[in-house]
């Protein structure tokens, strides 16, 4: 799953101050307990120098310590003098502790000194230190909570100020989806002060730009090429009439001239189309007016009347309400017609038509023997089922064309009890 | 009746003015925008086919300034462009038709003969062919003045061979001409034959002395 911006560097800052933390925790502890030790040691020394010159000004102190009372040194003699005396030695030890009713962590200063009369004494002096264990679980629990409350206010700011400053992307995303093709003015450029938006921006506008020119380039190739084909095309077909008119043609000669204007016929109806969907994308059909979908209906099928007959087809039709909706006149009748044009074309013979209106929707069907079809080809262009020779395959091409213009109209297909079905139908 | 054809494409112009030469129709013709302007403002003619993209100017400007100078002469506008645009505006301007290319001269020359006659004055417009009438005006069809009475689609296409008898009409062009734009992609064009059938069987009880010939696999022919 995709992971927002937003969050994408949360996971990477929860780790990294992790880290950074737990390195400084463990230096800031080893300076700390370096310096209380210096300190403690450094009072214990002090308290040494102190009991020596009490010892040599009050011999009688040697006997009296040779316990830990409140003083907390002890004073022994030595039996044999061959030790180093004056050494400081330190050392921590576990000692039970009244107060707390437990061991305790004391500091240990071992040491040594003659006195006035140079008898050589082991002096011990201990005080209570600092509890290491105490102390780290402390930083540990400091620690961690100064850890959860960077996070945090890092993660809200984030969460805020990302959204933020990223609102003008979000934007630009919003407005790139509803950007049509063809339609260059229907990305609106976003105004951003941060330079990166800007530069999608302005690189997001210059490529509709460039995509639009080509675009249009290509549709003015088209319909100048369809135009440029009428002229040659009915001369052609003009000729050819001429020679038809020539009675001394003989039959095979005659059926060939036919056969040969036909196909011409063939290319004016391909280029007739190219010129619709060129005309539709050209907002040459522009006007708007309340169009009444069942008056469009029974004219198309007064139109087809005659094939209808003649192809032993049954019309049932099922109004349920008018679909009455703003368009274009024009192009709803071209829309009805091409999908008349194809339910008749495409029938059996005898077969069905049901045409189904309802308030929101019009639904045409016919009896088909080809199956379903490929819903993802069938709108487009130049599309064609196996053997189909006189369809020039941009009926349903103009069909959609036509409701891109509508975006509130959808066309559906589907194929249910023999019969394809198109649904043009109102989003709600 | 003398017909001005505007057209700059030379063939196209050549044949139109081939075959309504060989309809009776006295020829002129235009190829540029200033003969055309010249000519239209000059003479007076029962038909113009004017082209809307010429050399040196629109044909829309043309009948702009025949307009403006109070000239009535109908206009058929004959266009490529075939836009809804052009269409609206030349009728706008006070042309009587507009044609798409390519047509057929079938349509051609129905369409310039119903615009002839809505501004002929007098009312001699009845098409005959031997003891056939037809009255474009009424849509009636009468034989030996005995009226006989066809649908819509039946008196379109006898109204096609009546225009010209003994002149074969192609299917494609009949379906084209009669059933619509609709009809030129039908995958096959036998449903004319049942409409033909019918048209027979009621002239031929009506004792018409002409009939409808079929051209096999090509079309038919009023005879």
């Amino acid at each position: 799953m995709a992971i927002s911006i937003k969050n994408y560097t949360n996971r990477f800052i929860v780790v990294t101050i992790l880290i950074v933390m737990a390195l400084w925790a463990a230096m800031f502890y080893a300076v700390i307990m370096e310096e209380v030790y210096d300190n403690i040691d450094d009072g214990l020394k002090n308290q040494k120098i102190l009991i020596i010159r009490e010892v040599y000004r009050k011999p009688e102190l040697i006997a009296e310590s040779t316990e830990f009372g409140v003083n907390q040194f002890v004073i022994r003699p030595v039996e044999n003098a061959t030790e180093v005396l004056d050494e400081n030695v330190f050392s921590k030890e576990l000692i039970y502790m009244p107060y707390d009713k437990e061991e305790e962590p004391y500091r240990i200063l071992r040491t040594g000194f003659y006195d006035a009369t140079g008898k050589p004494y082991y002096l011990e002096i201990r005080t209570s230190t600092v509890e290491e264990d105490d102390f780290l679980m402390d930083l540990a629990i400091s620690l961690l909570a100064l850890y959860s409350v960077i996070v945090l206010s890092i993660l809200f700011i984030n969460y805020f100020m990302m959204g933020h400053a990223w609102k003008p992307f979000n934007q630009i995303l919003k407005n790139l989806s509803q950007y049509r093709f063809g339609k260059a003015d229907s990305f609106v450029a976003v105004d951003s002060q941060v330079r990166e938006f800007k530069d999608l921006n302005n690189h997001i506008s210059d490529m509709i730009q460039q995509n639009e020119k080509v675009f249009d380039s290509q549709k003015r190739f088209l319909e100048n090429a369809a135009h440029e084909l009428q002229t040659p095309l009915a001369v052609s077909i003009n000729k050819l009439e001429f020679v038809l008119e020539n009675a001394s043609l003989s039959e095979e000669d005659m059926i060939r001239v036919v056969e040969a204007k036909r196909s011409l016929q063939r290319m004016v109806s391909l280029n007739k189309s190219l010129l619709t969907l060129s005309r539709i994308n050209n907002q040459q059909y522009a006007s708007q007016e309340e169009v009444h979908m069942q008056a469009i209906v029974d004219h198309a099928l007064t139109d087809y009347e005659d094939l209808i007959a003649y192809k032993d087809i049954q019309v049932d039709q099922e109004i349920v309400s008018d679909f009455v909706l703003m368009a274009n006149r024009d192009l709803m009748q071209i829309l009805v017609s091409n999908l008349l044009s194809n339910a008749v074309k495409y029938n059996t013979q005898p077969g069905k038509i049901r045409i189904t209106m309802r308030a929101d929707s019009f639904t045409i069907a016919n009896t088909s023997a080809d199956g379903a079809l490929n819903p993802n080809y069938i709108f487009e262009r130049f599309y064609k089922g196996s053997q189909d020779h006189n369809s020039n395959g941009l009926g349903l091409s103009i069909v959609q064309t036509i409701l891109d213009k509508y975006s509130f109209l959808v066309i559906e297909y589907r194929y249910e009890n023999n019969m394809q079905v198109f649904e043009v139908k109102k989003l709600m | 009746m003398k017909v001005l054809i505007v057209e700059d494409e030379l063939a196209l112009q050549a044949g139109i003015r081939e075959f309504l030469i060989s309809e009776k129709f006295v020829v002129e013709v235009a190829s540029t925008y200033d003969e055309a302007l010249d000519k239209a403002l000059n003479y007076a003619y029962d038909c113009v086919l004017l082209d809307i993209m010429l050399p040196g100017g629109s044909g829309l400007d043309v009948l702009r300034a025949m307009r403006d100078n109070l000239i009535k002469s109908p206009v058929l506008i004959l266009s490529a462009k075939d836009s809804v645009d052009d269409k609206v505006a030349g009728l706008e301007i006070g042309a009587d038709d507009y044609l798409a290319k390519p047509f057929h001269f079938a349509e051609l020359l129905a369409r310039l003969k119903s615009i002839i006659r809505r501004n002929a004055q007098d009312g001699q417009h009845l098409l005959h062919y031997k003891n056939v009438s037809l009255d474009p005006e009424l849509r009636e069809v009468k034989i030996e003045g005995m009226p006989i009475i066809l649908n819509r689609k039946e008196y379109d296409v006898l109204y096609y061979f009546m225009l010209r008898p003994n002149k074969l009409l192609e299917k494609s062009t009949l379906a084209e001409t009669v059933w619509g734009n609709h009809a030129d992609q039908a995958d096959n064009l036998d449903f004319i034959y049942s409409q033909i059938k019918n048209l027979r069987k009621k002239l031929k009880t009506a004792d018409a002395t002409c009939d409808i010939q079929a051209v096999y696999g090509i079309g038919y022919k009023l005879v």
